[in-house]
Order: C-alpha cells, then structure tokens, then sequence
C-alpha cells in the first residue's frame, strides 16, 4: 500500500470538487456479501455494507450499518454509520448513531451522532491541509 | 453500616404490604406497550440497501481482491482476482486478474483468466487469456486471445465428444 503510494508522489491524494451541473457522482456500492482486500480509488461516492481492507480515496464515502473498513480513507465527505478501524482525511465527517471508529479523525467539520462509540483522536485541519495532502502521515501506534 | 442496612430492611418490610398495589398499575400500564413495535421498519430498510449486488461503478479502481458470496457488477477498474456468484464485466470496465463464479457476463476487457459454469462474451468483449467453462455463448465481434476449455467438472463430457 505504502509502495504505491510512494511511487506517484506529486500526486494529490483528495479528487478535485466535481463540477458542479456534470452528472451525478457514480456510486459504487459493496454489498454487505463482499469482501474486498485491496486499494480502493473512486472519483465518485463509495457505500460500504461489506468488510473493506485497504487504504481508500474517493469523493465521498459512506460506510452503512454493519459494514467494517480496516484502513486509512482521504475523501471531501466521510458518513459512518458502521465500523470503522484506520485514520479518516477528510473535510467533513459525519459519525452516525451505530457509528464505532477506532483510530484518529483528521477533518474540518465533525458531526457525531447520539450513539456513537469513537476511541479517536479528533484533531483539525485547515481545508489547505486536505487539498495539498500528498502522502499520508506515519501512523503511530 | 449496620444501621444502613437495619434501615433498608425496615423499609422493605414497611413496602412490602405496598407492593401488590404497585403491581397492578404496572400491569395496567404494560398493556398499551405491544402497540409500539412501529419503528421496527428502520433496520428493514438499511438490510435492504446492504443487500442486493456489489456495484464497481467507472469511476472507481480497485487494486486487490474481491470475494462475494452474491452478485458483482464491474464497471469500473479491477486489478486482482474476483470471486463471486454472477460477475458481470460492463462494457468498458477492465479487469486485469483471474474471474471466478457460477456466471460471468464480459462485455468489457479482461486481461487474465475466466473460471466460470456459464460464460458469456458479448460483442463488445476482449478476452486476453484462457477460459474454463462448462456452457459458453461467444457472440459476434468478440475478441479472444486464448484458449477456451471445458473446467475440470465435466471430464467425463470431454472425453465422449472426442471421436479417438
């Protein structure tokens, strides 16, 4: 995962805004039946049901009831109404009532739902910090 | 201590007569309850959006494997192998890995291998590598750089279609 990431690095982790009148985002959706073991890159939004390993970029994310992401998410908008283990990059973070993530929160915004467990730190970013974001930080732990 | 607990005692002597008059209002007030289950819809309708088939859409790649024990629906980027069900391969989707499952429908580009019951290459297709298959439909304009064999199931088939 590192490797890759490492190899291309003038490029910017967070998609550019999509335009706004172009067509509506193109959703993914993983079924609460799949298990993917990989990286994940999406110019649209990604609804999680299932189990996810792997570092994941898109333009927004959506982690559902009793989906489970082991990895580290870059995305403008991040929903989590499942489990959650890594670090979450992203603007705006909305933690729903379900909600269990372990790990930290880099964002701009934060919403957290009545209901939901996070074991986290919360630190925040200017949106500078998101947009020029080429690699991530060593996680410490 | 002790007079804490002389006291609770005394006070759960002095109740005691209380208690079947409190027993009776709350008897009463369980009986409107079997009304409540209306927000049981709630999960119903988030199973219903967890269900169904597995969307890659174009605009997403995936580097790694997947494994589903439903349907996929390829539009988009795939390096790694795939198992599912029924894999359905769009037109322009790519997927540069091993495929396996019951069905696989390939409309679009494979660089790799095809393990599947039934395959079906549509017009649009372009198969650079083997395909093992029990049922096989090629349509016209199908591209195939590869050989097609029947899997490993149907030895006894093989065998009787050969005239030696």
């Amino acid at each position: 995962m590192g490797t890759v990431m490492s190899a291309a690095p003038s490029r910017r982790l967070l998609r550019p805004p999509r335009a706004e009148g172009s067509a509506a985002a193109p959703l993914s959706h993983l079924s609460k039946a799949i298990t993917v073991n990989g990286d994940l890159e999406s110019d649209g939004e990604l609804q999680i049901y299932g189990n996810v390993r792997g570092q994941i970029c898109a333009d927004r994310l959506v982690v559902g009831p009793g989906g489970y992401l082991e990895g580290d998410v870059i995305a403008r908008d991040v929903h989590i109404e499942g489990r959650m283990e890594g670090r979450i990059f992203a603007l705006n973070v909305t933690l729903d009532t379900g909600a269990e993530v372990n790990g930290r929160i880099f964002h701009n915004t934060i919403t957290v739902a009545k209901g939901a467990r996070i074991d986290a730190r919360m630190p925040w970013r200017p949106p500078s910090y998101f947009e020029t974001l080429e690699t991530l930080p060593e996680a410490r732990q | 201590m002790s007079m804490f607990n002389r006291n609770d005692n005394k006070e759960t002597s002095v109740s005691a007569p209380d208690k079947p008059r409190d027993v009776t209002p709350a008897s009463v007030a369980q009986a409107p309850k079997p009304v409540q289950p209306a927000p049981a819809p709630a999960p119903d309708l988030s199973a219903a959006r967890s269900a169904g088939p597995s969307v890659i859409s174009k605009a997403l790649k995936i580097t790694g494997q997947l494994e589903s024990t439903e349907d996929i629906r390829i539009d988009g980027e795939v390096e790694g192998d795939i198992h599912g069900v029924s894999v359905t391969v769009g037109n322009g989707a790519k997927v540069k890995g091993s495929v396996y499952g019951q069905t696989v429908e390939l409309a679009g580009t494979i660089e790799g291998k095809i393990e599947a019951k039934k395959v079906i290459l549509t017009s649009t297709a372009h198969m650079s590598g083997d395909v093992i298959h029990q049922d096989i439909r090629i349509e016209s304009g199908a591209y195939i750089d590869g050989h097609c064999r029947p899997g490993t199931n149907k030895t006894d088939y093989k065998p009787a279609a050969k005239p030696n």
